[in-house]
């Protein structure tokens, strides 16, 4: 099929079907490998010219099969991942990179592979915490990952094939952070949904075909003429979003939603690879290191003896101050999926750092359908007079 | 005459009082060794990682997981779940850490150790001992701490390899590599918060207590195989503590433990039931209701005997890593075992979740159990996550029909006893359904 829609149309087009350009290339030859949440490693696959493919949920699909193998009260995301899986929408991978991204994740993990046994299945073990040991285990983890994938394959991932997939995936995360400085003017001339919709179509097609897709859209948008209007600008901090539903209606509500700090945003995309003499170290160091979902342990100070609580949020929330001030942020949506744990714990603490800062903010928690946002709507609505 | 009958239900371990007795004693010298200026750190449930290093240290370890179940029992976590609610803690979240992050905030108000709280209470930790084993929650909870407590926090590393992955040759003396520089750090750290050298000797020896008692306890839950099965689940959970946690000095736990084995000996020897007519052999998992323990009393009253449980709770099947010289090397190898022990079998199997679910598909075959009660957690993912999985497998692949009764560990109006019970009569036509089914397809049992 030739590819005629350009910038912002393709992407709602990859957005709206956002299986169809990866099934497009498989049947033209390429594998396509899912991969759940933000911690396999991208470059691996990239490096072996195999689509990446993001496992998401669908918000707008009743859960019917998972029911079967998981218990309601988990994440409704992930329940829903699943449930696609065993509804056969995501049979045209070639395999899947799972991972130890969280309890339910790890868990889901193998009862993926126990129901839908893919042709090819690595489970990436993600140690908790960032100590230097973790970073070598986690370089051992990269290793048997590429091993695995070279085995399947039947490719080598020559250091210089795996250095071009580094830069290529870098080139995507600069891409990004350009189209993220796009939202810093006031109005901002892209909006949150829209964001949103890119970030979930460069993760159902090849980054190369992001960057050139990423490239339209930044020209686009600078270009526009119909700007948005001035509104209270807000983050939104918490658990994954991969469906606008919830941007559109904080949107619709009277604001512009111009930074995020989730896992199809910033934080899947900000932190590049380091250059090092042997790649597997910078790769080791990205994913475990800088990616800042609170499924890790992270501590101020390596092996303190006492604990400072300012100074330990300033360490794990820091970059959100960072985020506040050059996103010119009027205040924080924290939003979290029932039953996210991981999210749960961290709320008392990010709203103590935005007290701390002098931020406003308010905290939802949805059970990843749009049917339950409405009655949010009233809440952001009473948020956004506070703010004026 | 009814009276008596009830209290015959379950016919409880003699050995099992004192045992418990001891463990329940945790709390009181956690408490008095805070007064005489002993450290004690509040530690989560960890495998044995971190125990050894703990008590080698002369640190009084208490464990918030147990005293959730300890203010469950006693009627006062409503209190410190309301309290944790109201602090903007999410209501979904755990009983055991919603009700120790409640008990905190109001121990940090009043300054000291609340006067309601049972057992003496919980003194205040100079430090937060974590694990990820299993429940990887568990560490934002002891940093959720930080809003109240100024101890520092230390989470102990456990890899969780799939069980494909396992398979490598490679892969195990990775991971202990890994776990064995994990361990050193925590030494050094523990060194310096305490201002004193590690006794290594004493790590020695307290390992291979750990590991003693531990496999004794094991031997005593492989006699539970015998029929009638001569120990009741409400027994093994009485006693864990000993071993899971490890509550207690473990030589005085061994000695408790090796009277309970000659006890339980002697009961299959004599072919003394736990339960009097023994007609279904249950296995539970995981969590029990801690506040409504005496539905398995009417559950006997119907010839239910709750052979085996709570996989979580078991110490792993014994390993010779005696030849071991170090002592945290042979600390990694015992708790990787325990997460690890049944991956060849699970994978032979192509069952890929090889610790929670796989377990309890050998043990259902090697305990012979006719159903299951499984308790799904409200607030508990980790105990949960696998049990539809255990379900379907259970039923599909042997045949044993299970009951599903969901529950919390801390909240008691999450669990419906009356409901429960009306559930266990339909089991009951399963489960007699099923043991047809067994042998019509030449199962053992």
């Amino acid at each position: 099929m030739v590819v005629n829609r350009k910038g912002i149309e393709r992407i709602k087009e990859i957005y709206q079907d956002r299986a169809s350009r990866a099934q497009e290339l498989k049947a033209g030859g390429k594998q396509v490998m899912g991969y759940l949440c933000i911690y396999p490693v991208l470059e691996m696959l990239t490096a072996l010219d195999i689509v990446p493919f993001r496992i998401l949920g669908q918000m707008s699909e009743p859960i019917t099969k998972a029911d079967a193998c998981l218990p309601t009260i988990v994440c409704p995301f992930i329940r829903s991942t699943l449930d696609l899986g065993l509804k056969g929408k995501y049979d045209f991978m070639d395999g899947v990179v799972m991972a130890h991204v969280c309890d339910v994740g790890e868990k889901t993990s193998h009862i993926w592979r126990t129901y839908l046994n893919p042709p090819y299945y690595y489970f990436l073990d993600v140690p908790h915490t960032t100590h230097l040991a973790a970073q070598e285990q986690m370089k051992e983890q990269i290793k048997t990952l590429r091993q695995t994938l070279e085995d399947f394959t039947g490719k080598k991932i020559t250091a210089a094939k795996l250095k071009q997939a580094i830069d290529l995936h870098n080139q995507q995360r600069a891409l990004v952070r350009e189209l993220y400085d796009l939202r810093k003017p006031d109005p901002p001339l892209i909006s949150g949904a829209e964001t949103l919709q890119t970030m979930v179509a460069l993760m159902s097609i090849p980054v190369a075909e992001g960057n050139d897709l990423l490239k339209q859209v930044i020209s686009e948008v600078k270009q526009r003429k119909n700007k948005l209007s001035k509104k209270p600008r807000l983050l939104i901090w918490g658990s994954i979003i991969d469906n606008v539903a919830l941007v559109e209606m904080i949107e619709s509500a009277g604001a512009n939603v111009v930074m995020d700090d989730i896992c199809v945003g910033s934080r899947a995309f900000f932190p590049a690879v380091a250059q090092t003499d042997d790649p597997l170290d910078g790769l080791a160091y990205r994913y475990l290191v800088e990616l800042k979902c609170p499924r890790t342990f992270r501590e101020a100070t390596y092996g303190e003896t006492k604990k400072d609580y300012i100074q330990d949020l300033e360490s794990r929330f820091g970059y959100i101050k960072e985020y506040i001030r050059d996103w010119n942020v009027n205040g924080v949506i924290l939003q979290a999926v029932r039953y996210c744990d991981i999210h749960g714990y961290e709320v008392p603490a990010v709203r103590d750092y935005l007290d701390h800062i002098g931020t406003p903010h308010i905290y939802l928690e949805h059970d990843y359908s749009e049917a339950a946002l409405a009655p949010l709507r009233t809440r952001v609505q009473a948020f956004l007079e506070l703010l004026g | 005459m009814m009276e008596q009958k009830k209290k015959k239900a379950i016919n409880r371990l003699q050995t099992m009082y004192p045992l418990r007795a001891n463990i329940d004693k945790m709390y009181e010298r956690g408490v008095e060794a805070s007064k005489t200026g002993k450290p004690t750190a509040w530690c989560m449930v960890n495998w044995w990682e971190a125990d050894p290093i703990l008590k080698a240290m002369d640190v009084e370890v208490v464990y918030p997981e147990n005293y959730g179940a300890v203010c469950a029992a006693f009627g006062t976590a409503p209190a410190y779940l309301d309290r944790s609610d109201a602090d903007g803690f999410p209501t979904h979240m755990c009983g055991y850490a919603r009700n120790c992050i409640g008990y905190t905030s109001r121990m940090t108000e009043l300054g000291q150790i609340p006067p309601e709280a049972p057992m003496g209470g919980m003194a205040k930790p100079f430090l937060l001992l974590c694990s990820g084993a299993l429940c990887d929650a568990r560490y934002k909870w002891f940093q959720a701490l930080g809003r109240y407590l100024d101890a520092p926090v230390w989470t102990v590393e456990i890899p969780h390899i799939g069980v494909a992955e396992s398979q490598d040759p490679a892969t195990r003396a990775q991971v202990i590599k890994f776990m064995v520089k994990e361990l050193g750090e925590f030494v050094k750290f523990m060194e310096r918060m305490l201002n004193k050298k590690m006794d290594w000797d004493k790590l020695a020896e307290v390992t291979d207590d750990l590991i003693k008692v531990n496999r004794l306890w094991h031997e005593i839950n492989e006699l539970r195989k015998a029929r009638p099965c001569p120990m009741h689940s409400r027994d093994f959970w009485s006693c864990m503590n000993a071993s899971l946690y490890p509550a207690g000095d473990p030589k005085e736990s061994l000695k408790l433990y090796q009277d309970m084995y000659t006890e339980v000996k002697d009961r299959v020897d004599k072919k003394i039931g736990a339960v009097a007519n023994e007609k279904y052999r249950m296995l539970f998992a995981e969590l029990p209701p801690w506040h409504d323990l005496k539905i398995f009393d009417e559950l006997a009253d119907r010839g239910w005997n709750f052979v085996v449980e709570s996989w979580a709770y078991h110490p792993a099947k014994p390993i010779d890593t005696t030849k071991v010289s170090n002592p945290l090397e042979r600390i990694a190898a015992e708790t990787y075992h325990w997460l690890t022990g049944y991956f060849d079998e699970a994978y032979k199997a192509k069952e890929y979740m090889g610790y929670f679910a796989y377990p309890y598909l050998e043990w259902a075959r090697t305990y012979q159990c006719d159903g299951g009660l499984l308790h799904p957690l409200l607030t508990c993912r980790t105990a949960t996550n696998h049990l539809m999985l255990i379900q379907d497998r259970l039923l599909n692949k042997l045949k044993v029909p299970t009951l599903v009764a969901e529950g919390d560990i801390v909240d008691l109006k999450l669990f419906n006893h009356a409901e429960t019970m009306r559930k266990a009569e339909t089991l009951e036509e399963m489960m007699d359904h099923y043991k047809q089914k067994r042998r019509d397809e030449g199962l053992e049992w």
